[in-house]
């Protein structure tokens, strides 16, 4: 088994990292920094909740329960000697787990005992084991999980947004399914979605922070001693049409003050597209709606919105929107004022010098993303996934120009594509 | 674990603390403002460092204070309200890429001193007040602030846990302040806060990150220099040492999983020594995935998808939290009080005293590798009076002894039984 490695550099910011080509299929991204006292370890694999739907090769289409991805990643920390907490607990490493859209990951941050902890996320997430008793414990505690969120105004705005602009793509779904969907989960499914997604070369291991890079190899050769076979893994591209399911949503839950998300649905350009157009993306919302922007000061100075107003882009595989979000007493007249900025924006001429404000604004933004551990980690992992070298996103972020800006609103965005989810308490009406 | 505090007097009642570390990209500072909490003044004195970040005498304008801000590669400039004990905390704080970064070589870290301490000092006056159209805006905003209490689930149902335990007491005011209160604030009322705020209040400035802090050292110490100051007492925090009859408190919500806090007592705490058991005490408890909490009510009756226990050093009080179906609370309860009952009688391995001790270990390591963190760890310790580093702290956690835990759990007493509890729409 060997590995065969690749030093990439940033001029900008005076560092590097390593990466390193594992035969076994395993990708390691390997980021040592000087000065700190802990290391962030992460393994993922780019399994998430937009994968419900799949093909092995040639083999069925299958359509898992929704959920199960994060349901895999609750049961991976048990195995018949009992739960990876408890074995971290011998190494003081703080440990943890998330499944996103598109991602699980495994991680943990140490002090000392780096190599014990790594020992242990290496060997629990290469052996599954589930049991129909096991299985079906975890349904009161992920059914507690989901009514946890069913009650967070901020996870339900949000989802109802994805919901009202997708008609197809998966990423509609809640990452944690709903309490009737785990109900259909068996260890027999866990199973063989781990065979199809939890192969070398669907993951990746990120580590940053303070530890040896000779550590992590030798692990590495330790716990992936063949070469795996490439799995062929067909995931489901939905038919997605461009303008939004609906134009409104609304819910009612307990809230002071009515939460709004509004989401203005891009064209995707495929993962690394999409990724790389993030930068050119966050400076067009701030140039919109961003806090040095005419309209911000408009909607604050008429008491339409109010310091928890903020803006995102959220992309992945085959998707990418643009959202805006806050709390206001009238979210309707919001979303009107922000599509006009948004149409103004697409048919005008740039305004230079708020340009290069933004511009600035989002670089610092992009250049403290390198400042720890964990930041660092989890920005490697995502860009391993995206087919992105993440010193080249920044780097083509301070190149970008105003007629890169303009080029991306008019071939990506039409503020016609857009909807307004809404979540107020009192009555339904 | 990182390098040094540094803290010197600038002014009579404030201080200027620094701890730098060349392995950051950014700096912050913060500028925090202490007063005594008190029921007569809690909101205006809210309302203060939101009027504040609006605009100084330098920048008056909103939007060109957020164009320069953005300008500076991004600087975020931060208006909040703490509480710690009985004092109010009023905080603006500025973070900003360090000077080695800037495309241009500018000298972000001094800009960034500058601003901040413009919004603070040299506040943007109208007739002798801050404009009356934002006064009226941020009473608003600040409306929905105290109003939004009630989102977080999981915090508001702590929130109420501790009004019932601490009820009458300064501690027990809300640091964002009342509604009722905001229809007197006048833009003159204001003023007369900001006023009182700059003379009186407790100033600790607190530089962290990589570059150097001399500079907004002296332009704080200058800013100060020319003030008179009177700098106001704050009236110490006495907890109650022991509980009396528990407290069973149920209000109702829509909600799918309803909240429960148990809130306890945990008797006298003097010695940073007695301290450090208890929270050795509560970790071991319900502060880690393998504490008995966690082990017991979340994995083996799979009740909840958290229950934890968190010891307030400050308030000396310990709440233990669970979202649940409000039909397993009875079984929760007493589950939670069964494995405090195993604490009391010394019920857990060396296994699980140094497994608890590594993980906080590891929690302290980190402290340092954060600039918040960072910050936040020193301002705790300044506000208790002291000024241990999270590795100091560390070598005196490590020689907590199983006889110390066993002596600082049974002085626990159940105060307080708080359930949000959920009901249909």
């Amino acid at each position: 088994m060997s590995f065969t490695k690749q030093t990439v550099t940033s001029a900008r910011m005076g560092e590097s990292y390593e990466i390193y080509r594992h035969s076994s299929g395993l990708t390691l991204n390997l980021y040592p920094m000087e000065g700190f006292s802990t290391a962030y370890a992460m393994l993922g694999t780019k399994y998430g909740s937009v994968d419900s739907i799949y093909q092995i090769g040639d083999g069925p289409v299958r359509r898992n329960p929704e959920g199960i991805a994060h349901y895999l990643e609750h049961k991976m920390f048990e195995n018949e000697e009992g739960d990876a907490f408890a074995r971290y607990a011998a190494t003081g490493a703080s440990a943890n787990a998330f499944t996103s859209f598109d991602r699980t990951a495994y991680l943990f941050a140490c002090g000392d005992h780096f190599k014990e902890s790594l020992e242990i996320l290496l060997d629990f997430v290469s052996r599954p084991y589930f049991t129909k008793e096991t299985v079906q414990k975890e349904q009161g505690i992920i059914g507690q999980e989901i009514k946890m969120y069913d009650d967070d105004p901020g996870w339900r705005v949000m989802f109802n947004l994805l919901e009202a602009l997708y008609h197809e793509n998966t990423v509609r779904n809640d990452i944690a399914g709903t309490v009737e969907s785990i109900s259909h989960i068996t260890p027999e499914l866990l199973y063989e979605c781990y065979e199809s997604f939890y192969n070398p070369h669907n993951m990746v291991l990120t580590v940053a922070g303070s530890f040896e890079v000779q550590t992590v190899l030798d692990l590495v050769e330790a716990y992936y001693h063949k070469e795996y076979p490439v799995v062929d893994i067909r995931r489901f591209v939905p038919d997605e049409p461009r303008a939004p399911k609906t134009a409104y949503v609304e819910q009612v839950l307990p809230v002071s003050v009515p939460m709004f998300q509004i989401g203005f649905k891009g064209l995707s350009l495929g993962e690394t597209g999409n990724l790389m157009a993030q930068p050119a993306d966050e400076i067009i919302l701030e140039m919109i709606a961003g806090d040095c922007s005419p309209l911000y000061r408009r909607l604050y100075d008429e008491g339409l919105i109010n310091s928890t107003f903020g803006t995102e882009v959220m992309c992945g595989r085959d998707y990418i929107s643009l959202f805006f979000s806050g709390e206001s007493e009238d979210p309707r007249k919001v979303y009107e004022e922000i599509q006009k900025e948004f149409t103004r924006f697409c048919e005008e001429e740039i305004d230079r010098e708020l340009f290069e404000i933004c511009k600035r604004g989002v670089y610092g933004r992009y250049l403290t993303l390198f400042t720890r551990p964990d930041n660092i980690a989890n920005v490697l992992m995502l860009c391993h996934f995206y087919g992105v070298e993440p010193y080249a996103l920044v780097d083509s972020l301070a190149a970008l120009t105003t007629d890169d800006l303009k080029q991306r609103v008019r071939q990506c965005y039409d503020p016609a594509y857009s909807a307004l989810s809404v979540v107020k308490g009192g009555e339904e009406s | 674990m990182g390098n040094k505090l540094l803290r010197e007097q600038i002014a009579l009642g404030a201080y200027f603390s620094s701890v730098r570390d060349g392995k950051f990209k950014n700096n912050r500072i913060t500028a925090h403002m202490i007063l005594p909490l008190r029921r007569e003044d809690a909101t205006q004195n809210a309302l203060l460092p939101f009027l504040m970040r609006k605009g100084s005498a330098d920048c008056p304008d909103f939007t060109a204070l957020n164009r320069r801000l953005t300008g500076l590669y991004g600087a975020t400039l931060e208006a909040d309200v703490g509480k710690f004990c009985n004092s109010q905390v009023m905080e603006l704080s500025i973070i900003g890429l360090d000077d080695r970064f800037a495309l241009e070589r500018e000298e972000v870290v001094r800009q960034c001193a500058q601003l901040l301490a413009g919004v603070l000092f040299r506040p943007h006056f109208v007739e002798g007040s801050f404009p009356a159209a934002d006064v009226e805006l941020e009473k608003n905003y600040l409306k929905n602030t105290i109003e939004g209490e009630i989102n977080d689930k999981r915090s508001y149902a702590m929130l109420r846990a501790l009004d019932t335990m601490n009820e009458g007491q300064p501690n027990a005011l809300r640091k964002y302040g009342y509604i009722e209160d905001l229809d007197r604030i006048t833009p003159a009322a204001c003023r007369e806060a900001y006023d009182r705020m700059i003379a009186g209040a407790q100033f600790e400035i607190f530089f962290t990150g990589s570059g150097d802090p001399a500079p907004a050292k002296e332009i704080f110490a200058e800013a100060l220099a020319s003030l008179v100051r009177r700098p106001v007492e704050i009236p110490a925090y006495e907890p109650q040492l022991t509980a009396g009859t528990v407290k069973e408190v149920t209000e109702e919500m829509v909600l799918s999983q309803s909240k429960l806090v148990l809130g306890f007592r945990l008797g006298r705490l003097e010695t940073q020594a007695q301290q450090n058991a208890m929270r050795m005490m509560a970790a071991i408890f319900g502060g880690t995935p393998f504490s008995k909490l966690f082990l017991n009510v979340r994995e083996k009756h799979s009740l909840c998808y958290y229950c934890a226990a968190r010891y307030d050093r400050a308030l000396s009080l310990m709440l233990v939290d669970s979202g649940l179906s409000a039909e397993n609370k009875d079984q929760a309860v007493q589950e939670i009080l069964r494995q405090l009952e195993e604490m009391k009688a010394g019920r857990f391995t060396d296994e699980e005293l140094e497994s608890t001790k590594m993980a906080l270990a590891t929690g302290l390591r980190s402290t340092t590798d954060s600039l918040g963190a960072m910050e936040t760890w020193y301002m705790n310790q300044i506000l208790r009076g002291c000024a241990v580093s999270p590795e100091e702290d560390w070598q005196a956690l490590r020689r907590v002894t199983a006889e110390e835990i066993v002596e600082a759990a049974a002085g626990v007493t159940l105060d307080t039984v708080y359930l949000l509890k959920g009901k249909e729409a």
